[in-house]
């Protein structure tokens, strides 16, 4: 770069001013005057200049070249406020696709919604899904569905008193082939679970229709599922029935749909008095149920010394007992209570740790529960970080609190004859 | 009692080898385990009878073969045999293994029949008065104890009973009984229904990914990774109390576990003391 040769006597001569009677030196000597010599730098306004306009910034190529007179353009930040989220009117669906969820206690399963998500993509843009809820079904417009069918048991009501355990899976096939034979949707899902695989199979035999079972992928135009010991995939343009494996295809994740609830007519089918005398729901004993099975474990750690406590607690909690390997090891608990990687896989949903620190082979074991609760001295400990409700505690101080509160709960219930 | 257990030619789930699969041996112990005053039959449809052997070995007298071609429907000839029969009790697997596996031919034979299937079962007992009374596996060690009477066909859960052990001499004693099979002509409607099916295309299976749990769907990949490692799960934000008093960590404890809904609430106290 070459800068233009100073020339003293110009400068000097440029920096006088004429007075009445000749020249002086100008006082003011910072005032620059136009023309000469370089800009002064204003950093300032430069690094204003490498700032995106709108957003306030730095741009990421600073290298280029910032004109000072494009300031930024500053605005109130941007409050981040979520979308509110429009619900999804569909009018008049080319085709309807019917879900027939488990819906365990009016609640849809994860299973459920899966085969929901399922549904959305093969009804795509044009399509409906309705789903046919008995009862009440919350959350079925999130979860996808466009319209609600009420599948309310009315047989059921009449079939009652000859029916006293409300078990009649026959007369559940036959309504939910009325609705189908009502609605005439273009795909009928079902979940693949042990409820949901009975009830597709006998409305497929009913309607006879062949069934596609335990599908794992779904697209628009195909399904596929597994066949002769996983050895082959069958895939076939989607048919009338239809049963999605578990896990296999995610939940709609798109904004919420409608739900309207549609009227469907279903006459109350005149059945022969059914084969089933009685039906009796016989709960899990948490004492006997194998540890992998079990829902609710408390299980016990180095840190409790007196496990006769241990086991009263497990026994007013209705929890299935577990324990440590240090506890199995020493011979104070059997080896079939033990959790972790070399004893038992937990698949229950909530989990309490008494003085148990969180080895990770013992982590390992208590990865699939979703609820944990951790008591233990140790602050640090991976037990305490890995809970969802932590109490660094001694775990021997507590078991004689909690037994007292839960026989203080369950106290009138002694009282009564 | 008269109980008829269906057997089916199955393959191994790992090394592809003819096997028995392990529910119908399962349903052959919960027949057997009824007692000796019980007749226990086997009936098989399919072209070989060396393919259900094994279930001589454990534990059945008497299997009775229907000669079925292979890719031919066995419920026909199987409900024409069934009803000649006439079981009290039928036991089947869930499905078949190393098949199609749709697990359609219990409920074709309970329709063929008109008898009602109950799904699941893990323990049976006979009741007075003909009575028959099932234990139906509910998931978790819960279970329905469903009493019938008259004749029902079952099938069997993975949870019952493990099977008797393979005894030689007793495969052995056991016989084969070939039954002549009548050619059951094809109703139009069924081969209307058969010519209406979608091709299905066959081709190698692929393994998939797993789905994540509440990983969501269009995320980043930094929220992907959160979700599998399980950081965004209802865990993640957990409480901590450092030394409270027992008593308070004990009622944290109970209204933590009656929040998840573990614990049954409290009985609440009618009396005021």
């Amino acid at each position: 770069m070459t800068r233009p040769r100073r020339d003293p006597r110009a400068e000097r001569a440029a920096l006088l001013v004429a007075t009445g009677e000749g020249t002086r030196p100008r006082l003011d000597r910072t005032v620059r005057r136009d023309g000469g010599g370089r800009l002064r730098r204003d950093p300032r306004r430069e690094r204003d200049g490498q700032r995106v306009p709108g957003v306030l910034r730095p741009r990421y190529d600073l290298s280029q070249v910032s004109r000072p007179e494009a300031g930024p353009v500053h605005e109130a930040p941007r409050t981040v406020q979520a979308p509110v989220p429009t619900v999804v009117v569909l009018d008049a669906p080319a085709f309807l696709v019917l879900v027939v969820p488990d819906a365990a206690g009016g609640r849809l399963t994860p299973h459920d919604r899966q085969v929901l998500g399922a549904a959305r993509v093969l009804a795509g843009r044009e399509g409906g899904v309705a789903i046919l809820a008995p009862g009440t079904c919350e959350g079925s417009g999130p979860a996808g569905a466009d319209r609600l069918v009420r599948l309310d048991d009315k047989g059921g009501d009449a079939l009652g008193d000859c029916d006293p355990g409300g078990y009649d899976p026959a007369g559940r096939a036959a309504l939910v082939a009325e609705a189908i034979a009502e609605l005439s949707p273009r795909h009928v899902l079902f979940p693949e679970s042990p409820d949901g695989g009975d009830l597709a199979r006998r409305v497929a035999v009913r309607l006879r229709q062949p069934l596609f079972s335990d599908v794992e992928a779904v697209a628009a135009g195909s399904i596929a599922r597994p066949a002769h010991g996983r050895r082959v995939e069958q895939r076939t343009a989607p048919g009338l029935l239809v049963t999605l494996a578990a896990d296999a295809v995610a939940e709609y994740a798109g904004p919420p749909r409608e739900a309207r609830e549609i009227p469907v007519r279903i006459e109350t089918l005149a059945r022969a008095a059914p084969a089933i005398l009685s039906a009796t729901t016989i709960p899990a004993d948490p004492a006997t149920v194998p540890l992998g099975l079990a829902s609710f474990v408390a299980a016990a750690g180095s840190g409790v010394t007196d496990l006769a406590t241990f086991r009263e607690v497990v026994a007013a909690l209705h929890a299935t007992p577990g324990a440590s390997r240090v506890l199995c090891d020493a011979g104070l608990m059997p080896r079939s209570s033990q959790v972790g990687a070399s004893g038992t896989v937990l698949a229950a949903t909530c989990y309490v740790a008494l003085g148990i620190s969180g080895a990770p082979q013992h982590l390992q074991g208590v990865a699939g529960c979703e609820h944990v609760v951790a008591v233990n001295t140790d602050l640090h400990a991976a037990m305490i970080e890995r809970a969802g409700l932590a109490i660094v505690q001694d775990a021997q101080a507590v078991m004689p609190a909690l037994l007292r509160l839960l026989t203080q709960d369950a106290g009138p219930t002694r009282d009564a004859p | 009692m008269r109980i008829a257990v269906l057997l089916s030619a199955g393959r191994h789930p790992v090394s592809g080898a003819p096997v028995l699969p392990r529910l119908e041996a399962q349903a052959i112990r919960l027949a057997v385990g009824l007692g000796e005053a019980h007749e226990v039959v086997g009936l098989h449809a399919g072209p070989d009878a060396a393919a259900v052997a094994e279930g001589l070995g454990q534990g059945l007298a008497r299997i009775e073969h229907l000669t079925v071609a292979a890719e031919a429907d066995p419920v026909p000839a199987l409900a024409a045999r069934l009803a000649a029969l006439a079981p009290d009790l039928i036991l089947a697997g869930r499905r078949g293994q190393g098949g199609p596996e749709t697990g359609l031919v219990p409920y074709g034979l309970a329709e063929a029949l008109d008898l009602p299937l109950i799904p699941d079962v893990i323990g049976l007992a006979p009741e007075a008065a003909d009575r028959l009374s099932l234990d139906q596996s509910l998931g978790r060690g819960a279970r329905r104890r469903v009493i019938l009477g008259g004749p029902v066909l079952a099938t069997v859960h993975p949870d019952a009973p493990a099977p008797l052990a393979y005894a030689y001499g007793r495969a052995r004693r056991g016989a084969f009984e070939p039954v002549a099979v009548a050619p059951v002509e094809v109703s139009p409607g069924l081969a209307a229904e058969a010519g209406a099916l979608p091709a299905i295309e066959e081709r190698p299976y692929r393994r998939r990914p797993k789905l994540v749990k509440g990983a969501p769907a269009g995320g980043s990949a930094a929220e992907r990774l959160k979700a599998a490692t399980g950081e965004a799960g209802a865990s993640a934000g957990g409480r901590l109390l450092v030394q409270p008093d027992p008593d308070e960590a004990a009622r944290e404890i109970l209204a933590y576990l009656r929040q998840v809904g573990v614990l049954a609430a409290p009985r609440p106290t009618d009396d005021p003391r």
